[in-house]
């Protein structure tokens, strides 16, 4: 028995949404073959990948090994953490800010930045989406901080 | 014969449009950077200016998103000829042999090569999608739902067994693809199907979150994790002209390439980068210098090069005629038509001319503006290579925010592609791949569509599948291509190529 450790923990991740669509699918009427209802084609869908999660668990006892790899925790989460300081404050703070402020959080993320580097890549970026987004697009976004305003 | 030279003088006065022609040149330009950058793929890029292209008139954002899929073929390769490292996942092969030939100081001849055979095959392979496109629209106008639900089940069984990797994995994040396609509004009753209530959700998950977040966001952390270690060739360029001895070598191997990347390309989950590994591998063993390779051969640049290039052009073919995605870019595709107001499909060639025959020939001048860009010009890519990727994410990053943010002004978006962003990141990590996914989530909901009209008109009889010529084809063919890929023989085989060619 060699367990492949990344298609267990894949199957089962699969198996973990066919059992949660087809439990949340019970709300939906399935209707007939011939009158299909909203829950019907959800039905098939996740059916079929129940089937499939539990072949490729199935299947994991046996084709391995592959371990797990290990995560990069620390650069995943700032990263990530960098777009929802994004999200949180840019309607509040308004663009230019807002992009300060997730260069600066991002760029812990890789070790090598220096102080320096990370504020001219601060400026630079900040001025290039500027006259990207600004200028050029229009995009509807805010540019400054409306917190103090009306 | 004289209706396709008028077809194509339409197309040539749209793609000739100073619009059309300054898009089609940003998007050549565009994909070129990201295909030199290392890190940044087609997928995130087009995911990224998706937004960006709902002001402009459908043929003019398409011509650039697709200058922006072909143009990355050609900076791929440069990025692997100069850096050992490839530039895109197309051009994983060409660095085997094309860094030797950089070493040996012919990284010009290299990058020659690998752009004019990219043109050529992009030529040629223009034409193929020019000349079938009709001839298929006209089959696809006969197919009825039943017909349209076997063709898709065909494409995402062929998708599925053509991905890396397990198959059975594939087909999961296939069908998972297209189970999160139904999330949303059922079409027919109103129905909210797993939104959670939440209002954001009722119009479906956001397919550019899903893009961006597996594609741009999670690359990012996966990037960052791999120490960079780069050692650009810049000073070693040398003579951008080929050997008459070079030449002679090279244009078998263009031609086979071009052929084989113009036939993989149509098939469903083909794309670049599966014609560039299957190029490699029958050069090797084809070519009359195949006991050269390793050490330099130009075969190993040209084959491939020109494989890739003929295969992103050709996979417009079941987009263009079917309204089928063959790959993940081609997905983005239905999606921009789709916000466009347009349905793609076989009646795409009639009700929207301009698109498609200008969307034809830009491809070609396309193309032309890409051999310019990328020889004469090729000093500035190689600048661009020395930009580290420290100063990169960061770009990508908030590029992306503001992107998504952008699609509805609304942050709901935003936090919907860091969730994806993990879910990519987590996939990675346990092999499963996310093309098939993105494939499987468009196609979700028309099969959903076909599957039901196809039942309602039968009667609820399930034998329609069979019963019909074309449906019952279809489904044999696709049961074909999953019992040949239960064979040990055929598994291991595809495993081999698949390991050599990475």
């Amino acid at each position: 028995m060699k367990i492949n450790q990344k298609d267990l923990l894949a199957g089962l991740v699969l198996l973990a949404f066919a059992v949660a669509g087809l439990w949340l699918n019970l709300d939906h009427t399935l209707g007939t073959a011939r009158r299909m209802g909203p829950g019907y084609m959800p039905m098939l869908a996740f059916g079929v990948l129940l089937f499939l999660s539990v072949t490729i668990i199935g299947l994991s006892l046996f084709n391995g090994p592959d371990p797990l790899e290990r995560w990069a925790w620390r650069e995943l989460f700032l990263i990530l953490a960098a777009i929802c300081v994004f999200g949180l404050i840019l309607e509040k703070a308004g663009m230019i800010v807002t992009l300060a402020v997730t260069i600066a959080i991002s760029t812990l993320a890789d070790r090598t930045h220096k102080p320096l580097g990370v504020l001219g890549l601060i400026l630079f970026l900040v001025a290039l989406c500027w006259f990207v987004f600004i200028q050029e697009l229009d995009i509807r976004i805010p540019v400054w901080p409306t917190y103090f305003g009306p | 014969m004289e209706t396709l030279f008028a077809n194509l003088a339409l197309g040539f006065s749209v793609a000739f449009s100073f619009e059309n022609l300054t898009f089609a040149l940003l998007g050549a330009f565009i994909g070129t950077a990201i295909g030199v950058l290392p890190g940044i793929g087609p997928v995130a890029t087009i995911s990224l200016l998706l937004p960006i292209t709902f002001g402009m008139s459908p043929t003019t954002a398409i011509i650039m998103l697709a200058g922006i899929y072909y143009g990355s073929q050609y900076g791929g390769s440069t990025t692997a000829i100069l850096l050992n490292l490839p530039g895109e996942v197309s051009s994983v092969v060409t660095v085997i042999e094309g860094y030797k030939m950089a070493r040996n100081g012919r990284a010009g001849a290299a990058l020659a090569t690998a752009a004019l055979g990219s043109f050529f095959a992009g030529s040629v392979a223009t034409v193929v999608v020019a000349a079938s496109g009709p001839l298929l629209t006209s089959v696809a106008l006969s197919f009825g739902p039943a017909d349209y639900f076997s063709l898709m089940f065909l494409g995402l069984v062929i998708s599925a067994v053509l991905a890396q990797g397990s198959i059975v994995k594939g087909i999961g994040m296939v069908v998972l693809g297209v189970g999160l396609g139904l999330v949303g509004t059922d079409v027919q009753t109103g129905q909210q199907r797993f939104t959670f209530g939440v209002p954001e959700l009722s119009d479906g998950v956001g397919f550019v979150a899903i893009a961006m977040g597996m594609f741009g966001i999670a690359e990012i952390i996966l990037n960052l994790e791999r120490p960079e270690s780069r050692n650009v060739m810049t000073n070693k360029v040398g003579s951008l002209f080929l050997t008459r001895e070079e030449f002679r070598r090279a244009v078998p191997s263009v031609l086979r390439g071009t052929a084989l990347g113009t036939v993989l390309g149509i098939l469903p989950g083909g794309g670049a980068s599966l014609s560039a590994f299957g190029s490699y591998m029958v050069e090797r063993k084809v070519s009359k210098y195949r006991h050269l390779f390793g050490t330099g051969a130009i075969e190993g640049v040209a084959g491939p090069e020109a494989a890739n290039n003929a295969a992103a052009q050709s996979s417009f073919i079941p987009l263009l005629t079917l309204g089928i995605p063959a790959n993940a870019v081609m997905a983005l595709m239905v999606g921009a038509l789709i916000i466009q107001g347009i349905q793609p499909g076989p009646r795409m060639v009639e009700a929207q001319p301009d698109l498609f025959w200008g969307l034809i020939c830009s491809m070609w001048v396309g193309n032309l503006m890409l051999v310019i860009i990328n020889l004469p010009m090729i000093g500035m890519w190689v600048k661009l290579l020395e930009v580290p990727y420290r100063h990169l994410y960061p770009a990508i990053m908030i590029f992306c925010s503001i992107g998504i943010y952008s699609i509805n002004n609304n942050v709901f978006d935003v936090y919907l592609m860091v969730l994806f962003g993990i879910f990519g990141y987590l996939c990675s990590k346990l092999k499963l791949e996310g093309a098939p996914l993105l494939i499987g989530f468009v196609l979700g909901p028309m099969m959903e569509e076909h599957l039901r009209r196809a039942m309602l008109l039968s009667r609820g009889d399930v034998m329609v599948f069979v019963e019909r010529p074309i449906s019952a084809a279809m489904l044999a063919i696709a049961a074909i291509a999953l019992l040949a890929m239960l064979l040990p023989g055929l598994r291991s085989g595809k495993e081999k190529a698949m390991a050599e060619g990475g």
